[in-house]
């Protein structure tokens, strides 16, 4: 899986419009990103990837683009 | 002067544990080999399984191959032990999974793997111990439930209904196995500390852990804690206890 596919899982697990996120967002301009996507995004990277994200990393993260560092290893650019 | 007898002596039964590879499985193996129970543990990684079979007391254990999804081939596969081995006094259920989602993310295939493993599993192990020659004098069924069908979670909530099946099945198939002579029960832990546990610390900030360890007055648990349960419940020391569900918590629902 891509960048550009784990973005647009990365939309379907937030509910969001397709082709709506690019990498840049923040995370806390997107009222979708509560305590329930977090574990909706934990679930994701554990089942398309097979990797369990790391707490302290994820707790850090500011933007999208920082989601998907968390799974960078796995993902082709 | 008598001696001493222990009531959870197992010593020439028969017993089948499932997820006998990790966690509670393993720890339950050990703890009934311990009691003097011939164990056939049961699990999908081989590897592993050869590990926990290695690791217990006693001889005559062995280890099979097998996986729980493939949910119409558990009864011939419990009838097939049987038939070789012969009649097996105890099972010990311990497979399962968590995989923690809120409601919005969740589908059919999620739903149908949840249920299938931790509930649809179960039931064909009891369809399968009922059946002619399986189940030796003072058998019991030991299923895994969990005090997430007791208490709702949020963003875990496939996981609980599945628990909480378990459990109504528990008291269903303890009502319809009575006349097998097969008694039914339910153990139902809170956190303790396996891979399964691991894995889902780690995702947790050290904070946050902290914050969810402060519902535990006793701490979480310990695999030992559970077997220790199902030991009991698979013994003679419970032979008048049908179709509960044991709670094993360290107080966890009492405050």
């Amino acid at each position: 899986m891509d960048s550009q596919a784990f973005l647009r899982e990365l939309e379907l697990t937030l509910e969001l419009p397709v082709d709506s996120l690019q990498g840049n967002e923040q995370l806390a301009d997107i009222p979708e990103w509560d305590s329930l996507a977090v574990i909706s995004f934990i679930a994701l990277v554990d089942e398309k990837l097979g990797l369990a994200v790391d707490g302290e990393a994820l707790a850090n993260a500011l933007t999208v683009g920082d989601l998907l560092a968390l799974a960078q290893e796995p993902l082709a650019a | 002067m008598t001696p001493a007898v222990n009531p959870m002596d197992l010593t020439g039964r028969r017993v089948l544990v499932t997820g006998a590879s990790s966690g509670i499985g393993r720890a339950a193996a050990r703890k009934l080999a311990g009691l003097g129970a011939t164990v056939i543990a049961s699990a999908r990684d081989p590897v592993r399984l050869a590990a926990t079979v290695e690791s217990l007391a006693g001889s005559g254990h062995e280890s099979v191959g097998f996986d729980l999804s493939a949910i119409d081939a558990i009864a011939p596969f419990v009838q097939k032990l049987a038939s070789e081995r012969g009649a097996l006094a105890g099972i010990a259920h311990c497979a399962g999974i968590q995989i923690g989602k809120p409601v919005r993310v969740t589908d059919q295939a999620f739903m149908d793997q949840m249920f299938r493993i931790n509930v649809e599993s179960g039931l064909a192990l009891a369809r399968g111990f009922r059946q002619r020659g399986v189940a030796a004098p003072g058998a019991s069924l030991v299923l895994l439930s969990s005090v997430s069908a007791l208490v709702g979670q949020a963003g875990n909530v496939v996981y609980c209904a599945s628990k909480g099946a378990v459990l109504a099945a528990t008291r269903a198939l303890a009502v319809e196995l009575l006349r097998d002579s097969i008694r039914v029960n339910a153990v139902l832990p809170a956190l303790v500390e396996t891979e399964m546990s691991e894995r889902f610390r780690a995702t947790m900030t050290e904070a946050q852990w902290q914050a969810y360890l402060a519902r535990y007055p006793m701490g979480i648990g310990q695999p030992e804690d559970v077997a220790n349960a199902v030991a009991f419940l698979l013994s003679d020391a419970s032979r008048w206890i049908n179709g509960i569900g044991l709670v094993i918590d360290g107080g966890v629902l009492a405050g």
